[in-house]
């Protein structure tokens, strides 16, 4: 149901059971990180297929990468950026040179970990793993769309990185949309701005469009779930068409999505820009929404800010 | 094993010698000492004990090697080459560009290379999640790992050891080429991890310490693997590093060789030596 509020982890640890019913490739990993993950069930259901190594999480992506060597779709997930700052090197050797079919989900990823500050922050996960050759890095924002991209993260032949949140997030489309890896979703079409959003905030995108709208701005609205690799053909016809670009992430500015829209339309159709994230520090602690709202992420902010990037030419 | 058999091992241990020679002449440098050190172990691997066929290199019930060490690369190009996997003439192309024997591993620019190794600390890792995944298809196929021993420093390992032990991965077997140096001088004098064998030990593994450059000892050893049941296996080969050339022998500063010309002169004579001291022993046997 539209609005409806779902848990983001039990909505993966669900999809991912009910992948691994039909595929017996599929096994779980866990760094003591599966019962927190939404998949706390699937050690009872799939025992022979769950497998616990403790706090180790470099380990675990070498695990990984050996058990895919042999066929098998190991999924990963764990706090977020304890599966991808922590293992870097393993990702990228392990994952990303040795092209093995891993899927390693950061959960509770951007500030969503709200009061347990920057050691548990996860604002650069896109950044580092956008870099390595031949990973698909995807970062839904609804729990419909989080089903959907488990299914097809695990029918993808390819190392995967997906990332989370942790608070119950409002589901914003239909159980029948269409979801395909590395194309975005045109959620309201407008001729003023392009509002590209990602992952946890794309439900504050989502309000801000309609407020906007109210404010007599129309505004392309969209969801870029998977980041890597990109839309082009979406982001290139919102610059040839609007020429106003304006990106919202949970996220570092340096690296994320709104990085890799300037990389493409600086080089192939500039646009005018504005990037909403988090600037070069180490993210405060408190209440997840009071926190996005220091750093401009509540709806009436992202309104305020493309209003004034709009009248500031 | 036949005497006749060992002497054959040792003639091809010569060939894998003279391989690394042949490579680092097309190149003009490479890490030579750790691959030198473990040509013993790599010749017991592929002309005896592993489970692999080189027509087939993704046969899905091969046994499996895992170079954690990928810096001795030169022995594994070695080995496959002799063992048939690619043309020799490959090995003259180390050091040219794009060749297929790049200064570590690449699985894929050549057949039966496994995993991309270079980085140190990721291959016993890989290894387990072989192992496991094998175990979880009820697969006899093995687990062999070659780990050098500065490698042990690198914290990843000793995960990589606490989980392959609580998993049980008896068909894991890993050597640790003891060559006794690194870089910066005596590996424990830079970074100490003496008692090795009470280490792995604790770690829950199955520990035996053997000359790693005898080869009927190599190969007794891993048919008694494992050493305990639900155990991995760690074989602590002492070797000498550049084991054949006469004048880099225990030298650390031939971990990375740059080799001047009179010190390729040199090492052929020191293999001809080897070869004619081999010839001997086979005529001995003859009569």
């Amino acid at each position: 149901m539209i609005n409806e509020l779902k848990d983001p982890r039990k909505v993966f640890g669900e999809a991912v059971m009910e992948a691994a019913l039909e595929n017996q490739n599929i096994v779980v990993l866990s760094a003591d990180s599966s019962s927190g993950s939404g998949l706390g069930n699937f050690p009872a259901k799939f025992p022979d297929r769950h497998f616990e190594f403790g706090i180790m999480e470099q380990g675990v992506i070498g695990f990984a990468c050996g058990l895919a060597t042999t066929g098998k779709i190991p999924v990963f997930a764990a706090i977020a950026p304890f599966v991808t700052a922590r293992p870097y090197e393993m990702f990228r050797n392990d994952l990303g040179y040795m092209n093995q079919n891993v899927k390693v989900v950061g959960r509770c990823a951007g500030l969503t970990y709200d009061q347990l500050g920057s050691t548990h922050h996860s604002l650069d996960d896109v950044a580092i793993i956008r870099t390595i050759p031949g990973v698909t890095v995807i970062n839904p924002g609804d729990p419909v769309t989080i089903g959907k991209a488990v299914h097809a993260m695990l029918n993808h032949l390819g190392p995967c990185y997906m990332k989370i949140g942790n608070p119950p997030m409002p589901v914003l489309y239909p159980d029948d949309i269409e979801f395909r890896l590395g194309k975005g979703i045109v959620i309201q079409d407008g001729h003023d701005v392009a509002l590209i959003a990602t992952g946890t905030v794309l439900s504050k995108a989502v309000v801000a469009a309609r407020l906007l709208e109210e404010a007599g701005v129309s505004v392309r609205l969209i969801d870029m779930h998977t980041i890597k690799p990109l839309d082009h053909d979406l982001i290139l016809s919102a610059a040839r068409e609007i020429g106003k670009i304006v990106t919202v992430e949970e996220h570092f500015l340096a690296g994320g999505l709104g990085s890799a829209i300037a990389e493409l339309c600086s080089q192939e159709y500039p646009a005018k820009m504005k990037m909403i994230g988090i600037d070069d520090l180490y993210a405060s602690n408190g209440p997840y929404e009071q926190l996005i709202g220091k750093y401009g992420l509540q709806p009436d902010q992202i309104k305020e800010t493309v209003i004034h990037f709009l009248t500031n030419k | 094993m036949g005497k006749n058999e060992i002497l054959n091992l040792e003639y091809t241990a010569l060939n894998l010698r003279r391989n690394i020679l042949r490579l680092i002449r097309a190149g003009e440098s490479g890490h030579v000492g750790g691959a030198l050190s473990s040509v013993e172990i790599l010749t017991a691997l592929y002309f005896n004990l592993l489970k692999i066929d080189p027509k087939k290199p993704d046969w899905p019930q091969r046994d499996r090697f895992v170079l954690s060490a990928g810096h001795k690369c030169l022995v594994l190009y070695a080995a496959l080459a002799e063992r048939g996997f690619f043309d020799k003439s490959v090995l003259d192309t180390y050091g040219a560009l794009d060749s297929r024997v790049p200064g570590h591993p690449n699985m894929h620019k050549l057949p039966g290379v496994e995993t991309n190794t270079g980085a140190l600390g990721h291959g016993l890792s890989i290894a387990g999640g072989m192992s496991l995944g094998l175990k979880l298809d009820k697969s006899d196929s093995k687990v062999f790992v070659v780990m050098g021993d500065g490698e042990l420093a690198e914290g990843s390992n000793w995960e990589a050891a606490s989980a392959a032990a609580m998993h049980k991965l008896d068909k894991l077997i890993v050597f640790v080429d003891r060559n006794k140096l690194q870089i910066s001088g005596p590996t424990v004098e830079v970074m100490s991890y003496e008692p090795l064998e009470e280490r792995w030990r604790s770690f829950g593994w199955g520990v035996r310490t053997i000359d790693g450059h005898n080869l009927e000892t190599i190969i007794d050893t891993v048919n008694q693997t494992p050493f305990t049941k639900g155990k991995p296996s760690v074989i602590i080969a002492d070797t000498l590093k550049s084991k054949g050339l006469s004048f880099a022998e225990g030298k650390v500063s031939y971990h990375y060789w740059k080799a001047k010309p009179q010190e390729l002169e040199q090492a052929e004579k020191d293999l001809d030596v080897m070869e004619k001291l081999l010839k001997t022993k086979m005529e001995e046997i003859e009569l």
